[in-house]
């Protein structure tokens, strides 16, 4: 069995791992626990972060967006703010796991695991989102696309954690789209994801299109020059599927076993065109 | 859908021994075609049910089992030394440690408790071993040293049965071939050169897995008197206490099996799964009790799946839509042991001309031994494989001579009286035409070309249908028997001693009713025993949709038999009453005259114990037909005496982005005879249809090189609730005359018409046929992109 330690503030955590350097933060527990009992390893102290003040709670001030990395998806589903802001967020929580995962999963759990197929990544990628490290020493606000370096690996070092992440409001012109493809509707692991924000004029023009794609590369993928060349084309189902073609060239998906690579391509193809599906 | 709230009664709890005790707030006696609220509800819902997996008697150790690591391999040493030296342990054992035969299976007794020469699958048992708690076990087993030989190894049916292939079992002199078998009628052959039009497809089928909650468990001691005592989850317990008996060299009036609810069974648990490794870990664990509860990964890696197979079969008719050849051949894989293989292909066999009348057929069918994680029983027993392929055929050869395929069905189901296409007379109740009716005139039906024309942008719509049959029982050999007992207490209440597991299908709630209506008793005078091979009497397996239709007839003989001992009773305990003036009443006998009682308790007290327990036995009529198959076709369940019938309708709609398949709606037409318990028989049709669906749709368990690949529930993809619409169960009802009440078997029809039903919808959708199943979303899109 392990120890379960639930500290009060950030200093007890600095503690506790300066003490325990094998120590394993538990944020939520939905990837944590699953792995600790497939490896069979138990490390000797699960820090528990949940009563630490401030690092749960979503405010918005100044145009930015904070939410503490023990927020559940289930709080995000809650919140008027994710809704109102940051709605390729909300629609991104709508379709991770189940009621129970909600519940229990974090964002900075989402975040800390590194998936590329986590749910919640292609919303914070299309968003610019970035997040707060905390050290003993200092502490430092990096974009999400340099905090994750691999399929479960972060640039956290030593003592460091995660203790916020930020996003900037987006224009309130834009759009944002989540649409996700796994095995079934729900406790389902993204075979391909993608996340859109989307500024279209009256007249059809698009002036703006983001996307970040899920589940088809090592890490979340962001193409910033297709995504440029789509700024005043009009809006519609050729464009989205023009979206797709692109995309389905330049992403690089593996074959695991849930799909094949090529299956990827596939539906990576035509997912753009799901943002006319209401 | 009926609500549960409208049924009868509303709660049962069980009382502080967890011995079943039902109470309900109904005192009124609930007929039987009306809904009784399930006696095991509310236990199971409050968690007070006591599962097999809920035992920890006190002094429990652990026992588990070290696997093979190969497919196919010699033993060469096995050093258990190591393990002996860790902390904790009580005792590690090997086949060697093993006084009996080391052999489980039925019919065929080829499956080690513990592996002696060579493993067969990734995953045979070679070592077992017992230790104080579950962390020190775990240690125990990662020191057993097993020195293998890898053997060359076979990975499915074709390369098993080629000449030179590595031989599993080097006693069989058929080599990997478990069995073979033919049913024809006619000459199938040159019936073919007769037809308008001939279509033919071959169809492969996926291991499917029972995914039952509670994962294979039990617990065991051996008593002061030496009586090997087990709690287990089983289908079989009066089997598996002979079975357990004979394996490990113990009398089998010392071996004791108890089965309380089971968490979910399916097939799964027909048959040995711990209890050989229980057992064995009790009689060296110094009297102490033993407990073995598989993790989710082990029962994935150890516990038998539905037969993979690949089903050929060729379809012939007249101009007019007559049904005039079939050919059919099936070879399915048994995997590393026999289970109930010969059986499963017989069931299929048997089954291979569905509800059709016609002239000429040849069914051949195959099962193979190869070094795959063993085959067993699962819901449909081998019908499903073989119904899927032969209602697509139907679709196709519809389509061939331009006939709607339900009126196609129509013009050639079998009505009572008509020879099946296997020869089959039906001479008991059979209405798979009023389920085609009802389905023809079915909006969905009738309307179905409306709605797929409104498919929205990116999708296909399809509107499909398929037929079902599926045989009750054991068949004309082995005997299909069943005695219950019933006692009525001293206090006035009655108990019913079930000799059938009940693996969440409702059958023990259902002797309740069944009881509650002869003796005309309320069901809150009733209290429940799960089996118990020391208490009740052998009634044989929960399996073959036998259960309530076997047990059931045992129960109203019985019943009947107390009935009229407890009438006699009275008689002679008021000279003036006379016994035909006298009626049972819920809580006591009534003479009618002056509408005096004499309370139940008070007759008990009157009346000797034996007196008091009535116990009667009835065996199933079988098919006495004389038809020319082979002794083993036969005695492995063919031809069947009563069937029960369905038709299903499917409205699907498919993403072309994704290839995903959407089940908009589902309808079942059912022929099981008389209802007994409308929401218990809604509940089987509902739960047999999404298992199903899972089949038809993302079940797919994958095993590569005989090393299984969805290693756990994350990988292998059940269908959730918000993967399956509302499904409309419609019964047709009939009077089986030779079911209680009229009834016959509904645990299994639910489930062999559904991967037809969607697979036809799906080919109306995109236009063509997909022949692998499950239907993934990627295979669709893969299909769909080479057709485009």
């Amino acid at each position: 069995m392990s120890e379960v330690a639930l500290p009060a503030s950030l200093e007890e955590v600095y503690a506790i791992r300066k003490r325990e350097p094998g120590a394993a933060v538990l944020a939520g527990g939905t990837d944590l626990l699953v792995r600790m009992r497939a490896d069979g390893k138990k490390p000797p102290v699960l820090i528990g972060l949940e009563r630490i003040p401030g690092l749960s709670g979503i405010a918005i001030q100044d145009g930015v967006v904070r939410i503490g990395p023990m927020v559940t998806h289930q709080n995000l589903l809650d919140s008027p703010v994710i809704r109102k802001h940051l709605a390729v967020m909300h629609e991104a929580a709508q379709v991770l796991g189940s009621p129970p995962v909600r519940h229990m999963g974090t964002i900075g759990g989402n975040i800390c695991t590194a998936s590329p197929a986590g749910d919640l990544l292609p919303a914070l990628y299309v968003l610019d989102a970035e997040v707060e490290i905390s050290s003993p020493a200092k502490k430092r606000v990096v974009p999400i696309a340099t905090f994750i370096t691999g399929p479960g690996r972060t640039i956290l070092t030593g003592q460091e954690i995660l203790t916020g992440i930020r996003i900037p409001v987006p224009d309130p012109g834009y759009q944002g789209f989540y649409r996700k493809v796994g095995q079934r509707r729900a406790l389902a692991i993204s075979i391909v994801s993608m996340a859109a924000l989307l500024m279209v004029s009256p007249d059809k023009t698009v002036r703006s299109a983001r996307f970040a794609w899920g589940s088809v590369g090592p890490v979340v993928m962001r193409f910033p020059d297709v995504e440029s060349s789509f700024a005043g084309r009009t809006f519609g189902p050729a464009l989205l599927a023009d979206v797709g073609r692109q995309y389905s060239e330049r992403i690089r998906p593996i074959s695991d076993i849930r799909a094949s690579a090529s299956y990827r391509k596939m539906v990576a193809a035509g997912l753009p065109l799901k943002i006319l599906e209401q | 859908m009926k609500k549960l709230h409208d049924a009868h009664g509303a709660t049962g709890i069980p009382d502080e021994k967890g011995e079943g005790h039902f109470h309900t707030k109904s005192d009124l006696p609930v007929p039987v075609g009306s809904d009784l609220f399930r006696a095991d509800a509310y236990g199971k819902v409050t968690g007070r049910e006591r599962y097999a997996a809920d035992e920890y008697p006190a002094g429990l150790v652990y026992a588990g089992v070290v696997r093979s690591p190969h497919p196919h391999a010699r033993i060469l040493a096995i050093d258990t030394t190591g393990a002996l030296a860790c902390p904790g342990v009580i005792a590690v054992l090997t086949g060697g440690d093993i006084r009996g035969t080391n052999r489980t299976g039925l019919p065929e007794m080829d499956q080690p408790v513990l592996a002696d020469t060579k493993v067969r699958f990734t995953g045979d048992p070679v070592v077992l071993v017992v230790a104080e708690d579950r962390e020190l076990l775990r240690q125990a087993m990662a020191a057993v040293k097993v020195t293998y030989e890898p053997l060359p190894a076979v990975f499915d049916p074709d390369s098993a049965l080629a000449k030179g292939a590595p031989v599993l079992h080097e006693n069989r002199k058929e080599g990997n071939l478990l069995f073979s078998g033919v049913i024809a009628k006619g000459d199938a052959d040159f019936a073919f050169s007769e037809c308008a039009a001939v279509r033919e497809g071959i169809f492969s089928l996926p291991r499917q897995e029972h995914a039952y909650l509670e994962t294979e468990t039990g617990v065991a001691k051996v008593d002061g008197d030496g009586v090997l005592e087990m709690i287990v989850s089983t289908q079989s317990p009066f089997r598996d206490s002979r079975e357990i008996a004979a394996a490990l060299g113990i009398p089998p009036e010392k071996v004791r099996v108890i089965a309380p609810y089971l968490g979910g069974a399916f097939g799964g648990k027909d048959g040995i799964t711990v209890q050989g490794h229980l057992g064995l870990a009790a009689l060296h664990s110094g009297g102490r009790p033993v407990k073995i509860w598989n993790s989710r990964e082990e029962s994935f890696v150890s516990s038998t799946k539905r037969h993979p197979g690949r089903v050929s079969l060729k379809l012939g008719c007249t101009k007019d839509g007559t049904l005039h050849a079939l050919s059919c051949r099936l070879i399915f894989d048994t995997g590393a042991y026999a289970g109930l293989g010969g059986p499963v292909a017989v069931y299929g066999m048997g089954h291979a001309a569905g509800v059709y009348r016609v002239a000429h057929s040849r069914v051949e069918g195959m099962n193979v031994y190869t070094n795959n994680p063993p085959s067993g029983a699962f819901r449909g027993f081998g019908i499903p494989q073989v119904i899927a392929a032969l209602e697509q055929v139907v679709d196709m050869l519809a389509e061939s001579i331009g006939m709607d395929p339900l009126e196609f069905r129509l013009k050639n189901a079998i009505r009572v009286g008509d020879e099946t296409g296997l020869g089959i007379r039906m001479s008991n109740s059979a209405d798979i035409v009023t389920c085609l009716e009802k389905a023809r005139d079915h909006p969905l039906w009738t309307g179905r070309d409306e709605w797929i024309r409104q498919a929205p942008d990116y999708k296909r719509r399809g509107v499909g249908i398929a037929t079902g049959v599926l045989g009750i029982g054991y068949g004309p050999v082995i005997p299909d028997i069943a005695s219950a007992k019933l006692e009525l207490l001293t206090d006035g209440r009655f108990r019913i001693y079930a000799g059938v597991a009940d693996m969440g299908q409702g059958n023990n709630s259902a002797n309740i009713h069944i009881a509650g209506d002869v003796l005309c008793q309320s069901p809150d005078r009733f209290e429940l025993v799960q089996p118990d091979t020391f208490r009740c009497l052998n009634s044989s397996s929960s399996a073959a949709s036998r259960t309530t239709y076997s047990y059931g007839n045992a129960l109203i003989l019985a019943a009947g038999v107390l009935k009229e001992r407890i009438l006699d009773k009275v008689a002679q305990l008021h000279p003036l009453f006379r016994r035909e003036n006298l009626i049972l009443v819920p809580g006591a006998v009534r003479h009618t005259p002056d509408g005096s009682d004499i309370a139940l308790h008070t007759i008990a007290e009157a009346m000797q114990e034996a007196d008091r327990v009535a116990t009667a036995t009835w065996t199933a009529p079988v098919n006495r037909q004389q038809l020319a198959v082979a002794p083993d076709v036969k005695m492995y369940g063919f031809p069947h005496l009563a069937y029960t019938f369905t038709t299903h309708l499917t409205r699907v709609e498919i993403d072309e982005i994704t290839g995903a398949v959407a089940v908009d709606a589902y309808l079942a037409w059912t022929d099981a005879g008389r209802i007994m318990n409308p929401h218990v028989y809604e509940q089987q049709i509902q739960g047999g249809v999404i298992q199903g669906m899972g089949y038809a749709l993302w079940e797919d368990f994958r095993v590569t090189e005989g090393a299984v690949v969805t290693k756990n529930l994350s990988t292998y993809i059940l269908p959730t609730s918000m993967d399956v619409p509302d499904i409309l169960s419609v019964p047709v009802e009939t009077y089986e005359e030779s079911g209680p009440f009229g009834m016959k078997g509904v645990g299994e029809i639910g489930i062999v018409a559904a991967l037809p039903c969607i697979a036809n919808a799906v080919a109306g959708a995109i236009g063509f046929r997909v022949c692998d199943a499950p239907l993934t979303p990627e295979r669709i899109l893969t299909a769909l992109r080479r057709a485009a």
